[in-house]
């Protein structure tokens, strides 16, 4: 009992601590350094700590004190409540889906079997895609309660594309739930060990539409119409300043890594390494014992996720910094006349193969 | 001649479908990211002199800049001491901006034995447009554009040089001046 507390309260604290204390500090600084180098810039580098830059590494620390010691603003005639509620609303969606998410498969450590996800759940899946569709009550009323115009119009805009695009989303997910027979993301992952059998190669139409969709959900350049700089200001947060700021942007990139995992699982095949089976990795390391060897696989196959997960995230970095910002009638042309059609035709064509394969 | 942009090209399949574009978009972005990122690698190994990135960490790192940059005028100091200049003028008349001022000295009365030199030579790199027509004006090889860009200040009024501090040994110089003869060819040499 109690070492079933303490193993998940040490995995709730290693998701907090990779994605909330590792990827979103550091995803900053990829960012504009990885944009910087592709239009052949320096980029960020000049905070210092004792003239020492660490090649803008500080820009992290920096940013946060900025942020922490910034004023909370609200502007006059917004609802107070909901103004500093809608972050929190925002961020904790993008946070809570890592609950589901599994990052490792299951180990025998000390005869006990560590299952490497915070909660396994029948629906894992439906969990993932319920929760997220949340987040946009916090977008929706972060531009309501700021009494801006412009932010209402961004708010307006994230709802019409993020109900848009999750409807694309959840058809291209019913293909690989077709495929896998199952909604346990661990199930899914674990089914992938094959390397023919990885989402990418029984879904390749899905894998795009799901890509387009995610990077749509989370609203990112080329689906940025919500904040579009040029247009509405800084659309829906354009009234929050300081940590409320801050939270949005977090969920940005929470979401960025949510996306990148939720990717890894449903099409590249989770945490196995291609060729490679579980069995055929333990018995390589079978001189440690039992618990040596599941201890050093269990770090190895955590270590191929979030490589995974990193690519993912750099693909929609590429994708982010490569392609203009659609118009605003072109996403919902994209959503709603092309991607629609396609996600219902793959799950035709899914159900057509797997009846003709049976 | 009018000229008419064609706005109804059509878009070939290969096209429409936006995957293979937004690929090959991609691609190049990606390319110019990684020759970027490792172009470094060599250099800090040790076994490439240069970078093969062209981007400079400018005020760390500075470039040679080519003999014909027109930088920041500057008065030529003979090795006596003392500036090439005899304060004829002809650089403050060729002065586009008028920025250049001069007051001529006396000299000594006696012929031939000292040229004069200016009492007071300003130039007021607030409105200098660094067009080197003064240095093409001169006939004594006394002003000169030097290399140095860096001039910006917080205060306009520093921006006004004396001639102590435009005063730059002709040592300094040599190469420019070389470059200027070359260029202008005026002098019988």
């Amino acid at each position: 009992m109690w070492v079933d507390l303490i193993i998940t309260l040490v995995k709730i604290f290693f998701i907090l601590a990779i994605t909330v204390g590792f990827f979103a500090p550091v995803l900053t600084w990829v960012e504009r350094k990885q944009s910087a180098l592709m239009q052949d810039r320096i980029g960020a580098n000049r905070a210092d700590i004792m003239g020492f830059t660490a090649l803008g590494l500080f820009h992290i620390i920096a940013d946060a004190l900025k942020m922490f010691t910034k004023e909370d603003f609200i502007p006059d005639g917004a609802n107070k409540v909901l103004h500093t509620l809608s972050p929190i609303i925002a961020l904790v969606p993008a946070l809570v889906t890592f609950a589901v998410v599994p990052f490792g498969g299951q180990y025998t450590l000390f005869d006990k079997e560590v299952n490497l996800v915070i909660s396994d759940l029948d629906v894992g899946l439906l969990f993932v895609f319920a929760i997220a569709s949340l987040a946009t009550y916090g977008y929706v009323i972060a531009g309501w309660s700021s009494n801006n115009n412009w932010s209402l119009l961004g708010s307006m805009r994230t709802a019409s594309q993020m109900i848009s695009y999750e409807v694309t989303m959840g058809l291209t997910i019913i293909g690989v739930l077709m495929v896998y027979g199952t909604m346990k993301l661990t199930e899914i992952g674990a089914a992938q060990e094959d390397f023919l059998r990885w989402g990418f190669f029984l879904q390749p139409l899905g894998f795009f539409m799901f890509l387009t969709a995610s990077i749509a959900e989370n609203k990112r350049i080329p689906f940025d119409a919500p904040e579009a700089e040029s247009e509405l200001v800084a659309g829906y947060f354009t009234e929050y300043s300081g940590l409320k700021f801050g939270m949005f942007f977090m969920a940005e990139f929470v979401e960025m890594v949510t996306i990148g995992a939720i990717m890894t699982i449903l099409f590249f095949g989770a945490w196995h390494i291609p060729f490679l089976t579980t069995a055929t990795l333990l018995s390589w390391f079978d001189f440690l014992g039992t618990t040596g060897s599941n201890l050093v696989v269990m770090l190895i196959h955590v270590g191929v996720f979030f490589a995974k997960v990193v690519f993912f995230i750099y693909l929609q970095m590429i994708i982010r910094w490569t392609l203009p910002r659609f118009r605003y009638d072109q996403i919902m042309k994209l959503g709603w006349k092309i991607l629609l059609p396609l996600s219902l035709a793959n799950i035709f064509v899914t159900g057509l193969v797997i009846l003709a394969l049976n | 001649m009018a000229y008419y942009v064609n706005r109804r090209s059509e878009m070939t399949w290969w096209e429409k479908s936006y995957l293979p574009e937004i690929i090959k978009g991609m691609w190049l972005t990606s390319r110019r990211f990684f020759h970027n990122l490792f172009g470094f690698i060599p250099f800090f190994l040790g076994t490439a002199k240069d970078r093969r990135i062209m981007t400079v960490y400018y005020p760390e790192e500075q470039v040679q800049y080519p003999i014909a940059y027109r930088g920041r005028p500057v008065l030529a100091q003979n090795e006596d001491g003392h500036p090439a200049c005899v304060a004829c003028g002809l650089c403050e008349i060729a002065c586009p901006a008028y920025c250049i001022h001069i007051e001529p000295g006396h000299n000594t009365g006696k012929q031939n034995q000292y040229e004069r030199w200016p009492d007071v030579f300003n130039i007021d790199y607030a409105i200098c447009i660094f067009c080197g027509n003064c240095e093409e004006a001169c006939p004594e090889e006394a002003i000169f554009m030097s290399d140095d860009c860096e001039i910006s200040m917080l205060d306009r009024k520093k921006m006004l040089y004396t001639k102590e501090q435009l005063l730059t040994p002709v040592a300094d110089l040599q190469k420019r001046i070389e470059f200027t003869r070359n260029m202008y060819a005026k002098w019988n040499y």
